[in-house]
């Protein structure tokens, strides 16, 4: 006798591959693009309103209650309302009409930006939107120098950005960029107008690097690179803005160098840590730059000179010029806050004895 | 050309370029200042476009980098003679329709028309350096003054004196090339062309 399991497997696979060929049978999909706030309403493909019909959206079952017949009617839709939206006829659950309901905004006014960092190869552009639309938009972006238009190479990264080359230096002739984004829902665009010079903008200088200088207390020495974006700065040489301060205080000392890509700072106050940054343009046109990744320094300073006691340890010679680990004793007998010899006294006194305590209770 | 390969023409070379930068450096600043006054008293929108001034030269050069230091040379030589021309011309049309009254641009104009002048004399040194010399201007007749009436003539002088700006820049980018090319030397930039 045969199994009668396998036979009754077979019947059972069969009879799903039936309903779900059934239900995704004459299916009519597409997407829909509905604006947040609108009232929408579905049909179900070609059956009529009286028809017996249930929607569901993304699978779960919309209520009765908002069927009109066999219409579905979504009032004031929003953006949680985006889903696939599926119809099927009554007693056969064959699926009807399928569609994929998208909500969204149409395109508010995009911000755009152009700018030369590699003067005098080209410049780029960029742009974005001020507020999320949540459905695809597409860019277009045209360049009219002139009456000539010109080609935006499109960036593969990021997708929002294009760059043009100059087919011209010196031009008084200004450049138009305008820039269009269409969705489902509308369009909208914006347009640039500008001139060669006014968009020149250098990257930040590069590699800043400031270190103290030895055996002078108020000095750092500060050097950096032209940006690597910046293509020929023997030709187009560029001009330097430094600005430093002390940690401890806010106001910055500005240096402007015509040439050259070091300085030294001279007026540092000994000891203190200091923030230094740099900033760059073009000798004759355009703006300045960002600011520079700030670096921090501190002056050299000098090491304190031990006196021999009995208690003193066996003295270390460090060659280091750095000021940025002085000896511990300093912390106790600070230069800086003597006053007279009997201070002193006092102070290597006080050091003398904390040095014992150590001792006793390590 | 052994004279002008010579150790001491290389460096009155280097020196004419770049005093030659200097000249024009500062003449760019004064042309920008001369072009806010002229903005201001002709009562003219500072952003208004003007379309191509016929016999003003044109500073837009494509391949820029491309170029010769002859050539160089000469194309600024031209554009500052033919800018002497048109700003003497401005100059005559300003005493003609104000008289004395206007003393600020008139001498705001004539200071760069100073300059303008002095730093074609520059460049013809440097040519002169290169044994070369500048062509000559005799017998070349100064373009006509065309007829157009006062806002014409106006915006006509908007598009000299912005293309003069430009021209200043282009300069000190021309000087610097200059300076930085090698007498002989065989890269694109240098200084002799073959005739």
């Amino acid at each position: 006798m045969a199994n009668p399991v396998p036979s009754a497997c077979c019947v059972v696979l069969a009879a799903v591959v039936v309903v779900y060929a059934q239900r995704h049978s004459q299916q009519d999909s597409h997407i829909q693009y509905e604006r947040v706030g609108a009232d929408v309403t579905m049909k179900c493909g070609s059956m009529d309103w009286d028809a017996a019909v249930t929607w569901t959206a993304n699978g779960t079952d919309i209520d009765e209650s908002h069927l009109n017949g066999s219409y579905l009617i979504l009032k004031n839709v929003d953006l949680t309302q985006s889903g696939q939206y599926s119809c099927y006829e009554g007693s056969s659950w064959h699926l009807k009409y399928q569609t994929y309901l998208r909500v969204g905004t149409p395109p508010k006014e995009p911000v755009l930006m152009c700018r030369s960092n590699s003067y005098p190869k080209g410049f780029y552009c960029s742009w974005h939107l001020p507020t999320p639309t949540y459905i695809p938009n597409s860019f277009n972006i045209s360049v009219i120098h002139g009456t000539k238009e010109m080609v935006c190479e499109k960036d593969v990264f990021p997708k929002n950005r294009c760059h043009i080359k100059y087919l011209q230096l010196f031009s008084t002739v200004k450049y138009k960029v305008t820039l269009t984004v269409t969705n489902a829902l509308g369009k909208n665009s914006t347009t640039l107008t500008f001139d060669e010079v006014a968009i020149v903008k250098p990257d930040p200088p590069e590699s800043v690097v400031a270190k103290p200088v030895p055996n002078n207390p108020r000095r750092l020495e500060v050097s950096w690179q032209n940006p690597s974006s910046w293509p020929d700065p023997e030709s187009f040489p560029l001009k330097f803005f430094l600005r430093y301060r002390p940690l401890i205080l806010d106001q910055w000392q500005h240096v402007e160098l015509s040439d050259g890509t070091s300085h030294t700072i001279t007026d540092a106050y000994a000891g203190k840590e200091y923030i230094i940054q740099v900033a760059a343009k073009d000798n004759d046109i355009g703006t300045w730059s960002d600011w520079s990744v700030a670096v921090h320094a501190t002056p050299w300073t000098e090491e304190p000179k031990h006196l021999t006691t009995e208690a003193q340890v066996t003295e270390t010679t460090s060659a280091s010029t750095s000021s940025f680990m002085p000896p511990p004793t300093t912390k106790i007998c600070d230069k800086g806050a003597v006053v007279g010899s009997g201070a002193v006294a006092v102070c290597w006194t006080a050091g003398l004895v904390l040095a014992a305590y150590g001792v006793l209770f390590i | 050309m052994a004279a002008a390969d010579s150790p001491s023409a290389a460096l009155r070379r280097r020196d004419l370029c770049s005093r030659g930068i200097r000249l024009a450096g500062k003449m760019r600043a004064d042309v920008i200042d001369l072009l806010d006054t002229y903005v201001e008293r002709q009562g003219l929108d500072a952003s208004a476009s003007v379309a191509a001034v016929e016999g003003v030269p044109v500073a837009a050069v494509e391949r820029w980098d491309e170029q010769t230091g002859t050539q160089r040379l000469l194309e600024n030589l031209a554009a500052y003679r033919a800018f002497r021309v048109l700003l003497a011309q401005m100059l005559e049309e300003h005493r003609e329709q104000l008289g004395e009254a206007d003393t600020t641009l008139g001498r705001a104009l004539a200071a760069v028309l100073l300059q303008v002048s002095a730093f074609a004399y520059h460049l013809e040194e440097l040519l002169r350096l290169e044994s070369r010399g500048p062509p000559s201007e005799e017998g070349a007749a100064p373009p006509p003054v065309p007829q157009l009436g006062l806002f014409e003539r106006k915006l006509r002088g908007l598009g000299v004196l912005r293309e003069l700006a430009q021209w200043a820049v282009r300069s000190v980018r021309d000087l610097r090339q200059l300076a930085k090319a090698s007498p002989g030397s065989s890269s694109a930039p240098g200084w002799a062309e073959s005739p």
